[in-house]
């Protein structure tokens, strides 16, 4: 099977839609606000007319190419093209400005294609039996997960811990929001109409550190008429000794985005701030973190593009798509004949071997181009301020128009910048206010859901053997913070 | 009467306008046609807007470009385009939910009855009743017997979606616990039934896990029996008094031009009832449904009017 399925992928059309999918997506994954749904999306309609297994390709390569792309204008701008990259940009974007933007991207690429082949692997070895496991998270073990990851945030970010938690709690709470998950009522809406769908992510994430950067630079420097003495490029060569050095930071951040991955709904931002946090926490000198250390790069870009190969495992097992980009490849395979769920191996394992092989293989003109672009790339850290500002206040606008085609969401981009640029301003961490926004609303409705099923009963937050061992993680995490606590204060 | 400029002018402008006006609708359409789909570029109702669109360019000889407005269950595309010019360039690919079920609940802006024309229906996923293979629930007889006895749980795809909506209406009148515990999309619902974390589930999309077993199918809330599943009775033929149909179909605004209203309908049905299209739809696990404009009008009034009743019963 394997073979036959080697013997497929080696067609010139394979590698032209893979290349064509990988330049795509890195380049709408670069621009903020355009993230793979929309890519994806828009290309489907160019694979109707090409064969399943090369337009599948395509639009995985798209898919891939978009997570990794978030990271270079994350690294270079401090601008996150996708959510996700946002962990990617507290060190990146600190190496960039000692010059090293060019290691810090190659850092980034060389762990996006790690986490990629982990987690492709795991698709390829175990799908079946993880899309079963997956399915023993209902609603009472997704909510301890995610309080759990909420608790990861604020307890080993790094910094005052109250800070991090007010501003988780400011995210929670503007995800309140909107539609009550639960009973479909308004709230906080006002009587508006566009309330009714909350804050949405995508322009609250550009507002928060795209607006709230360019505010900041306005701001902060001297009146920006003469040029600003830009630090030289340093060397970029990354050895493969210092990525052997952190094979457990790697291995660690590739086992979370492939796991929270497979569970419906959480995303790869949380995983990417988590293994950012556990990389932290783990280091020998974690104060270097924040301030351009590599292991802060990569440990969130191995989570966040192990999340795709997760995310594929309940999308193709089962035909259930965890969220809005799996749902949009989720239909794309049934386009092609391909129908997802428990028939999908039976019926057309040549095709799915074939795509998951080409895939692993598709790393090689991923690291090729990825090197390629950097070279062009680099040179957006060498535009004086002042003509790199006015551009990225236009993206930002036109990202956040264009997830809706809503003005609304226009100005929840500038309201979100300007509250990033006040918090940031007085050295509040904005990162937890997003990861607040994205689990607030979910955590809610999943707690309920759980008291729904169980009839009001809070024994269900025990009645599993994963919630028992998630409690257990959390009771965990909270002593090592509390003993980490008395140690520092001791010494 | 004296030939003044301006008398001669508006004589003018009027000769030019008056052909040109009977000439629009004979000529309908001279300019690209703007399809809104409410939801999200990718998703079903959008993959298969934008192949109906395509083929429908063929035959009226003019672009029809897709826009996505997604948002507020489909809410802010339907009041957009209620208020778009009613001249036929403007039109709108809808479902279930904003048409019939959300404007029922609450003010959503828009009157569906009074603000649109329909033009046809082409689709409509089937929502089955599953439970995981292992309940002792065989028939959708026995899933209501049993919540009378203790409450039975169902997932469905959102609070006061259609399927919510059907079940509370059975579990008024049979008296039965039903226990609705909504979930953010139907892919979640199916994947906490299959998990066992909710007693059943409403949701389209079952036919696979049916199939293999993993799931078993009762009923389903339509008001036609599912052609993969014959057997699978409807709510009615179970003797109860609900149905959730599910609607895929094109609108215009209201005051558009009956013969234009005509053109698009033609059109439409002509690329709906084909056959490449159906292929299309079978690849998408989607089924063919058409329904002239006429009768959907009517499916749209009676489950609005059956909605509201059923959200006064809820106390909304």
């Amino acid at each position: 099977m394997l073979v036959d399925a080697f013997l497929e992928v080696l067609n010139l059309w394979v590698l032209v839609a893979a290349i064509t999918g990988i330049v795509s997506g890195i380049i709408i994954g670069a621009i903020p606000g355009l993230g793979p749904t929309m890519a994806i999306a828009l290309l489907i309609p160019v694979t109707f007319s090409m064969e399943p297994i090369p337009a599948i390709i395509l639009l995985l390569g798209v898919y891939q190419g978009a997570i990794f792309g978030g990271s270079i204008s994350a690294v270079l701008l401090n601008v996150p093209g996708t959510p996700s990259s946002a962990a990617t940009a507290i060190d990146g974007f600190a190496m960039a400005r000692r010059g090293e933007g060019g290691r810090a991207l190659r850092f980034a690429l060389y762990a996006s294609v790690i986490g990629n082949i982990f987690s492709c692997l795991v698709l390829m070895a175990l799908a079946e039996p993880l899309a079963r496991f997956a399915l023993d998270f209902g609603p009472a073990e997704m909510a301890m997960l995610m309080l759990f990851a909420l608790l990861v945030i604020v307890l080993f970010g790094g910094g005052s811990k109250l800070d991090a938690l007010i501003m988780v709690l400011v995210g929670a709470c503007a995800g309140i929001v909107g539609l009550d998950p639960i009973s479909g009522t308004p709230r906080f809406t006002f009587g508006s109409f566009a309330f009714e769908n909350g804050f949405q992510l995508i322009p609250v994430l550009i507002g928060l550190f795209a607006m709230s950067e360019v505010l900041l630079q306005a701001f902060d420097r001297e009146p920006l008429v003469g040029d600003v003495e830009v630090p030289p490029l340093k060397s970029s060569v990354v050895r493969f000794a210092e990525l052997w050095r952190m094979r457990v930071t790697l291995l660690l951040s590739s086992v979370i985005g492939t796991f929270v991955g497979i569970l419906p709904g959480i995303g790869s931002t949380v995983p990417a701030f988590m293994s950012y946090n556990l990389a932290r926490s783990r280091s020998a000198d974690a104060d270097r973190f924040g301030k351009g250390a590599p292991e802060g790069v990569v440990a969130p870009e191995a989570a966040n593009n192990a999340v795709t190969g997760g995310a594929l495992v309940p999308t193709l097992a089962l035909g259930i798509p965890g969220d809005a980009v799996t749902a949009v490849i989720l239909g794309a395979f049934m386009l092609h004949g391909l129908a997802p769920g428990p028939f999908l191996f039976r019926d057309h394992g040549l095709e799915v071997y074939a795509i998951f092989e080409a895939l692993l293989l598709s790393s090689i003109p991923t690291v090729i181009l990825g090197l390629l672009f950097f070279r062009v790339a680099i040179h957006v850290t060498r535009i004086q301020p002042r003509h790199l500002l006015p551009a990225i206040t236009i993206l930002a606008i036109f990202g956040a128009f264009s997830v809706n085609n809503s003005l609304f969401d226009v100005c929840v981009m500038l309201g979100a910048g300007v509250l990033g640029f006040l918090f940031r301003r007085a050295n509040f961490p904005v990162p937890p206010l997003l990861i607040g926004l994205i689990l607030g609303a979910p955590f809610e409705q999943s707690l309920r859901q759980a008291l729904l099923t169980s009839g009001g009963g809070y024994g269900i937050f025990v009645g599993s053997p994963i919630t028992v061992g998630l409690l257990a993680l959390i009771g965990l995490s909270l002593a090592i913070s509390l003993a980490l606590s008395l140690r520092k204060a001791r010494t | 009467m004296r030939y003044t400029r301006r008398s001669s002018l508006a004589l003018l402008a009027g000769m030019v306008i008056t052909p040109l006006a009977a000439f629009a609708q004979q000529d309908y359409p001279t300019r690209p046609i703007t399809l809104v789909v409410p939801y999200g570029a990718g998703g079903t109702t959008d993959i298969s807007a934008r192949q109906i669109a395509t083929m429908a360019e063929e035959i009226l000889g003019q672009p029809i470009v897709v826009e996505n407005q997604p948002g507020a269950s489909g809410t802010n595309a339907m009041r957009a385009v209620a208020s778009a010019a009613p001249d036929g360039y403007t039109l709108i690919a809808t479902t279930s939910s904003p048409s019939f079920v959300t404007p029922a609940l609450r003010d959503v802006g828009y009157d569906t009855l009074s603000d649109f024309i329909p033009i046809l229906n082409y689709s409509g996923p089937f929502h089955g009743v599953v439970v995981p293979a292992d309940s002792p629930y065989d028939t959708l007889d026995a899933l209501i017997e049993g919540a009378k006895s203790g409450a039975v749980t169902y997932g469905t795809a959102g609070a006061m979606g259609g399927a919510h909506l059907a079940f509370a209406s059975v579990a008024r009148d049979t008296g039965a616990m039903l226990q609705h515990v909504p979930f953010d999309g139907a892919s979640k619902a199916t994947a906490a039934v299959l998990g066992g974390h909710v007693d059943a589930a409403l949701v389209p999309a079952y036919r696979d896990l049916v199939q293999d077993g993993q799931l078993r199918l009762l009923g389903v809330l339509d008001g036609t029996n599912d052609p993969d599943f014959p057997d699978a009775p409807t709510l009615k033929d179970a003797g109860l008094a609900a149905e959730f149909p599910s609607i895929v179909g094109i609108m215009a605004p209201d005051g558009t031009d009956p013969a234009i209203i005509a053109k698009l309908e033609a059109a439409f049905t002509e690329v709906a009832s084909s056959d490449a299209f159906r292929t299309f739809m079978t690849d998408l696990s989607q089924p063919v449904r058409i329904m002239p404009g006429e009768e959907l009008a009517k499916t749209i009034e009676e489950n609005l009017n059956a909605y509201r009743e059923i959200a006064k019963g809820l106390g909304n």
